[in-house]
């Protein structure tokens, strides 16, 4: 009797905290989406009235339409390469024993708990010296090479769950069928590694998608879409900027959902 | 029958850093042979099965197979087929897939493959229907065929099992061991079959090898093994035994003179048969297996005798094993099959015998 | 389980496969961050940096106080999120792996969704939301409170409220998988000795998951010392934190070798108080099964 009661009371605490915490987490994104669809000129309440006008200006916008061009261009390049570059850490990291793994561990993990705006800033001071030297100027170039620094240590955190869950045993028996080492990455250990290299992929589009801090430092006079809204922060500016939030949350949400959908079709057993 | 061997390992060495994993193994596996591999776990029998599989490079030593030298041939190309202690089937390919994976990557057109899986399927005594499911969707003796049908389409010299029944339970153990059997008699395949149940050893195996830290302590058919063991270790390895110790006194041509506490012997002689051959003057061990032990009656006589106290009674079903405590403080185990006319009681101080040609002596060393 | 293959470096497989990161990592991360420590030591002068080898900046730093405030200040404000931040994630953590099974996919996906939603668009939708003539004030209005009740924004409780907001998810995954680590059968055990749930919790999962708390409170240390959108946007710029002074030695001042000088002196602070914090925790415990 006692002990249902203490379990309801837990549950109902646990529950109310998660509720709390879920909404604490959509109130901006849920107030953005409210003011895009704000009919006046002004962020301000209440509304003069409610429609998709300021949807339709984002697409008359040259400004926002090459924003938009910047971030897809830079977080397409910085999900290929970090992609790439992460899932070959993460089987080094997980599946080999070598000298100096700790280091290894050390140095394609230290990322990660950088601050991103540091890491921006520590990248600028030396692609300013090198452009100094070997005379070019920061810009999408640079600031892919940030994104692919800043996210790389997430892709290899992600796909090595994937890695850990994998049987190496796997690729013996493959060699024993008779593959060759091309034959075990195309048929056994990519396929097997795909849904953690596929949601590690999604994830670094993500996170080169909406990255600020990075792009800020680096990127030069090019702007993207986090940039672009940035230098509209301001309760005196237009619903333009709302809307473009709008936008920029929708592949976020496709591709989480995606995610989610193929990693569960793949952990049904095995 | 052909006796070419099959598989020659000689003097094969494996170090990982400072650990010697194989200490020097010599090993002649014949055509059509089920050897198996015994030991506790980390006696080498396992790398041993990968040296041979190609999975890993001997630190020094030679393996051929079918008379060529496998040294810096890989896995792929070897003519071995591994079945893996946890299978190792591949979750994202249906059965047909996983049983037809060898032949694909031989690039053998599909038909011709699907014709071979469907012979593989027949011989393992697998459904059909089976053919479309993943492997998660099987039962574990299922995955087992479906393992052994992929390992064997290949038609490989030597099949090489890595414990592959020991997840299953006892019940699908026994149906899988004959099938084991069974397959090896009708396709005249060389079995490497390494397990540490030695039970299942003696069932399946033409010659059986006792392992143990990197060595190979003996090798012989099953019945040699179990009674008339190498050593202390093979002897305790291969099901409870009795070790008594005795003291060689003499060792004459054809028997030997000795003395052991509490034994009651009217020659004090083992013919030398009995005796192992490194077994010299000074300690060594009397083995005697607890079903060749039997309870002497007043008037009955027996070569070999001791007295006892019985202390414990187990009831196997058939059989019926005892414990008894002799006044020199050893323990005896004893097992009697079906019903004796002379039952013990616990507590009954009781006259224990046996035969000297059911005796084994062995050098006295550390079990 | 561990089914690590041992390699060399002169096997291609590893070097074709490590050397990627390595050569990403040293060029672009350690490589760079050297650079920043040799220009600490260099000059500016009318906007173009001096190669002089001296310690003006150096001594610059080490003179004024007005530098150590901020540090000390953003400290604090780390702190305070390391700990509001834990307390939170720690019932969320918990249900997640105990008792939201039914919901867990679901709860995962709103939780990586707002992570993942890039900060600069959430922190501005808060501004939107805390303003004077924002949607928390229209909206209390509307249940009768007087007008302006929620006036902290532009305050360092905003800034914290953003620093919390951003970092939180960091916390919730690290205890997640600490406490999802952990054997059921071990706060079994404890119910079994006759401990109380609460009891159970207190001396079986709590110092089960130590090692997830510590790394999720480092991680979030490490993000928050280095935050800079927050104070700016809803701190309003009044209580600058490190990242913006940085920010602002960089771009407004174009004083790359102090900005440099700042970078390495908030990282090398906060490392070594991660650090001293680690040691004081082992001793502690060391002292403890003593």
């Amino acid at each position: 009797m006692t002990a249902r009661f203490e379990d309801m009371l837990i549950n109902s605490l646990l529950y109310g905290v998660l509720a709390a915490v879920l909404i604490f987490f959509y109130v901006p994104i849920f107030t953005l989406i409210a003011f895009s669809l704000q009919e006046g000129r002004y962020l301000t309440l209440p509304f003069e009235g409610i429609s998709l006008k300021w949807y339709g200006e984002l697409f008359k916008s040259a400004t926002a339409l090459t924003a938009l061009r910047n971030s897809s261009l830079i977080a397409a390049f910085a999900t290929i390469f970090s992609t790439a570059i992460g899932t070959a850490a993460a089987i080094v990291a997980v599946r080999y024993r070598f000298r100096g793994k700790l280091a290894f561990h050390a140095l394609t993990g230290a990322p990660l708990a950088f601050p991103q705006l540091l890491l921006g800033i520590v990248l600028l001071l030396w692609f300013s010296v090198l452009g100094r030297w070997f005379g070019f100027n920061t810009g999408v170039v640079t600031a892919i090479i940030g994104h692919v620094v800043y996210i790389t240590p997430f892709v290899m955190v992600i796909v090595a769950v994937q890695v850990y869950n994998f049987d190496p045993q796997l690729e013996d028996a493959a060699r024993d069928c008779g593959a060759t080492t091309w034959d075990v990455y195309r048929h056994i250990t990519i396929p097997l590694l795909w849904p953690g290299i596929f949601s590690a992929a999604i994830f670094a589009f993500l996170l080169s998608w909406g990255n600020f801090y990075i792009t800020y430092s680096l990127a030069g006079s090019t702007r993207t879409l986090p940039t672009f809204i940035f230098s509209g922060i301001a309760v005196g500016s237009s619903p333009l900027y709302p809307a473009i939030a709008t936008l920029v949350f929708i592949p976020g949400i496709l591709l989480v959902i995606t995610a989610a959908g193929l990693r569960r079709k793949y952990s049904g057993g095995a | 029958m052909n006796t070419a061997p099959i598989l020659q390992i000689e003097d094969i060495h494996k170090d990982y850093g400072t650990y010697q994993a194989l200490k020097g193994v010599s090993l002649s596996v014949r055509q059509g042979e089920f050897i198996a591999l015994v030991g506790p776990s980390g006696c080498g029998k396992t790398t041993l099965l990968k040296q041979i599989a190609g999975f890993e490079d001997a630190t020094s030593g030679r393996i051929s197979i079918d008379g060529r030298d496998m040294a810096g041939v890989p896995a792929a190309q070897r003519p071995t087929s591994i079945v893996f202690q946890k299978l190792a089937l591949f979750p994202h390919m249906t059965v047909a897939e996983n049983i037809g994976f060898p032949l694909k990557l031989r690039k053998v057109v599909p038909a011709e493959i699907a014709a071979r899986v469907n012979e593989m399927i027949a011989l393992m005594e697998l459904k059909p229907i089976y053919l479309d499911r993943l492997p998660r969707a099987l039962s574990g003796g299922e995955q087992q065929r479906v393992a052994l049908a992929r390992s064997m389409i290949s038609s490989p010299k030597l099949l090489l099992l890595d414990e592959p029944l020991s997840a299953l339970d006892v019940k699908l153990k026994k149906v899988l061991q004959s099938e084991l059997k069974r397959l090896h008699r009708s396709v005249g395949v060389t079995f490497v079959h390494v397990t540490h149940d030695l039970e299942e050893a003696m069932m399946l195996a033409d010659r059986i090898c006792v392992m143990r830290a990197g060595h190979i302590l003996q090798l012989g058919e099953p019945a040699d093994i179990y009674y008339r063991p190498a050593d202390a270790f093979v002897a305790g390895f291969i099901g409870e035994t009795n070790l008594l110790p005795v003291e060689i006194t003499r060792r004459g041509k054809d028997r030997v003179e000795y003395r052991g506490t509490g034994i009651a012997d009217e020659t004090g002689a083992i013919p030398v048969r009995f005796i192992a051959d490194q077994v010299g003057t000074g300690q060594a061990l009397m083995n005697v297996r607890p079903e060749l032990i039997r309870r002497i009656g007043p008037g009955d006589k027996a070569e070999c005798s001791m007295n006892a106290q019985v202390t414990e009674i187990f009831t196997k079903g058939g059989t019926v094993q005892y414990r008894a405590h002799t006044p020199e403080g050893y323990d005896l185990a004893i097992e009697i099959q079906g019903t004796s006319d002379l039952p013990m009681r616990v507590g009954e101080d009781v006259r224990l015998g046996w035969a000297k040609k059911d005796i084994w002596v062995l050098p006295a060393g550390a079990a | 389980m561990d089914h690590s293959v041992s390699r060399n470096w002169r096997d291609p497989e590893l070097l074709l496969k490590a050397l990627p990161s390595v050569l990403l990592q040293t060029t672009c991360f350690i490589a760079p961050l050297l650079m920043t420590f040799l220009l600490t030591f260099q000059r500016t002068r009318d906007f173009q940096l001096r190669w002089t080898w001296d310690l003006a900046t150096w001594t610059d730093v080490f003179t004024k106080p007005h530098y150590w405030t901020i540090l000390g200040h953003t400290l604090v404000m780390a702190a305070a999120c390391v700990a509001i931040s834990m307390v939170i994630a720690f019932p969320i953590a918990y249900g997640l792996s105990t008792r939201f099974k039914r919901w867990e996919n679901e709860i995962k996906i709103l939780i990586t969704f707002a992570f993942i939603t890039d900060a600069t668009l959430k922190t501005f939708g808060w501004v939107l939301f805390l303003d004077k003539k924002g949607a928390a004030n229209f909206l209390l209005a509307g249940l009768g409170l007087p007008p302006e009740s929620v006036a902290f924004l532009f305050t360092d409780w905003a800034t914290l409220l953003g620093m919390v907001y951003n970092l939180l998810p960091f916390a919730i995954f690290t205890l997640y998988l600490s406490i999802d680590n952990i054997d059921r059968n071990l706060i079994l055990a404890a119910y079994d000795a006759g401990a109380g749930k609460w009891r159970a919790h207190w001396e079986v999962t709590l110092p089960l998951c130590k090692p997830g708390i510590w790394a999720g409170s480092v991680l979030i240390f490490l993000l928050g010392v280095g935050v800079f959108l927050e104070p700016k946007v809803l701190g309003g710029g009044t209580s600058p934190m490190s990242a913006e002074l940085i920010r602002q030695t960089f771009e407004t001042r174009v004083n790359w070798p102090l900005g440099a000088a700042l970078t390495l002196v908030l990282m090398t602070v906060s490392v070594f108080l991660v650090l001293l914090f680690t040691r004081l925790l082992n001793m502690k415990r060391a002292g403890a099964s003593a």
